[in-house]
C-alpha cells in the first residue's frame, strides 16, 4: 500500500536522523506549519494548505562532516532524483513528497547552484533565509527532535518574501499563511516577542515588512506594529 | 480560489516533470529478470524478458551472487517505480481535469 504523505515525511526525517543529518537542518516551507501545531496548542490553529515541496534549510552547510549520500538515502521508499530550473537545482521527487535543500545567501546574489558535496547533491542559496535560523524552536515528533523557525520569524520572513515573488498565487499564499501565523501569536500572547523581532530587524527589511502590512488590511495585525 | 489554482499548476508541472524522472529511471534499470533453472543438481541461470511479445530465456552461464542481488534489486526498483509513475500519471489526469474546469489550461 502506499504510504501518506505524512507518514512518508516522517520516514524522510527519520533516514535524516539516523544518518545524522537531521541535527543541521531546519525545515522551512509550508511543512514546518504543519509541525506548530505543538507549539500553538490550545490556540485553535489550524495548520496551512501545504504542496508537496519540503524544504530543508541547511543553514551551516561546512558543520556537516559526515560524508551521506542523500539520493542513495531516500532510494528504498522511491524517490529519485529532478533537476529543477535552469541551473539544474537538485531534489528528491516521489509522487507524495518532493525534498528540497537550501540555504542562505551570502554575498553577491546569484542562480548558481550551491555545491554541498558531502551529501551528494545541491541547494538552492536564497535570500533573507538566514533571518529564518536565526531563532528556532525545537519540536518533537515521534521521538524525533525537529529544528523549525520560530513562528514570529517564519511570519515576518513571508512578509519580506511575498513582495519579491513574480508569482501572484505564491504571493497571496505567503500573505495567508504570514497573517495567520501572526493571529495565532496573538492569541498565544507573543505579541511583544513579535514586535520586538520586527524592531531588531534592519531599517530596509522593517521598510518591507510595513509595506506588506499596510496591504494586508488587518487591523489586529497593524497594532502589533503599530 | 487564486491561491488555489496556484498551488494547484505548481503541483501538476512539479507531476509532469516527475513522469519523465520515473521513466528515466526504469530505462536505467538491467532489462529482463534472473531466473534460476535446476538442471540434474547443477544451477543454471537464465534472463527472461519479452522481446516483441515473445517470451525470451537467454542463457547466463555462471552468475555471481553479486549479479544476482543486482537483478533481485533491479527487479524490486522496476515494481516500485512501476507503481509511483502510475500514481505520478493518475494525478496529472486529475490535476489537469481540475484545473481546466470551464477554461483552457
Amino acid at each position: 500500500m502506499a504510504k501518506n504523505q505524512y507518514d512518508l515525511c516522517i520516514d524522510v526525517l527519520r533516514r535524516l536522523e539516523s544518518a545524522g543529518i537531521l541535527q543541521y537542518i531546519v525545515l522551512v516551507g509550508s511543512w514546518c506549519t504543519l509541525f506548530y501545531k505543538e507549539y500553538f496548542e490550545g490556540t485553535g490553529y489550524t495548520p496551512l494548505l501545504k504542496t508537496r515541496d519540503i524544504d530543508f534549510l541547511i543553514p551551516e552547510p561546512s558543520r556537516i562532516k559526515t560524508k551521506v549520500d542523500i539520493a542513495e538515502l531516500l532510494k528504498e521508499p522511491g524517490f529519485v532524483v529532478g533537476f529543477t530550473g535552469s541551473q539544474g537545482y537538485i531534489r528528491l521527487e516521489h509522487p507524495e513528497l518532493i525534498v528540497e535543500f537550501l540555504v542562505p545567501e551570502k554575498g553577491r546574489s546569484t542562480d548558481k547552484p550551491y555545491p554541498l558535496p558531502q551529501l551528494g547533491i545541491n541547494a538552492q542559496a536564497l535570500r533573507f533565509l538566514d533571518f529564518l535560523s536565526k531563532h528556532t524552536i525545537t519540536v518533537h515528533i515521534k521521538g524525533m527532535s525537529i529544528t523549525l523557525p520560530h513562528p514570529a520569524h517564519f511570519a515576518l520572513h513571508k512578509l519580506i518574501i511575498l513582495q519579491r515573488r513574480p508569482d501572484q498565487a505564491k504571493s497571496s499564499k505567503d500573505e495567508d499563511a504570514a497573517q495567520r501565523i501572526l493571529h495565532s501569536l496573538i492569541r498565544k500572547g507573543e505579541k511583544k516577542f513579535v514586535r520586538d523581532v520586527f524592531n531588531a530587524m534592519p531599517p530596509r527589511q522593517q521598510k518591507l515588512v510595513r509595506k506588506a502590512i499596510d496591504k494586508l488590511n488587518d487591523p489586529e495585525v497593524a497594532d502589533v506594529f503599530a | 480560489m487564486k491561491v488555489l489554482k496556484g498551488v494547484l499548476k505548481e503541483e501538476l508541472a512539479n507531476s509532469l516533470g516527475m513522469q519523465k524522472n520515473y521513466e528515466r529511471e526504469l530505462a536505467k534499470l538491467p532489462q529482463g529478470s534472473l531466473v534460476k533453472k535446476t538442471i540434474k543438481g547443477r544451477n543454471y541461470y537464465y534472463l527472461v524478458s519479452r522481446i516483441g511479445g515473445k517470451v525470451v530465456f537467454a542463457y547466463k552461464g555462471k552468475v555471481s551472487d553479486e549479479e544476482v542481488r543486482e537483478y533481485k534489486k533491479a527487479k524490486e526498483y522496476r515494481a516500485k517505480y512501476r507503481k509511483l509513475l502510475s500514481e505520478t500519471k493518475k494525478q496529472i489526469k486529475f490535476l489537469r481535469s481540475t484545473l481546466r474546469g470551464k477554461e483552457p489550461v
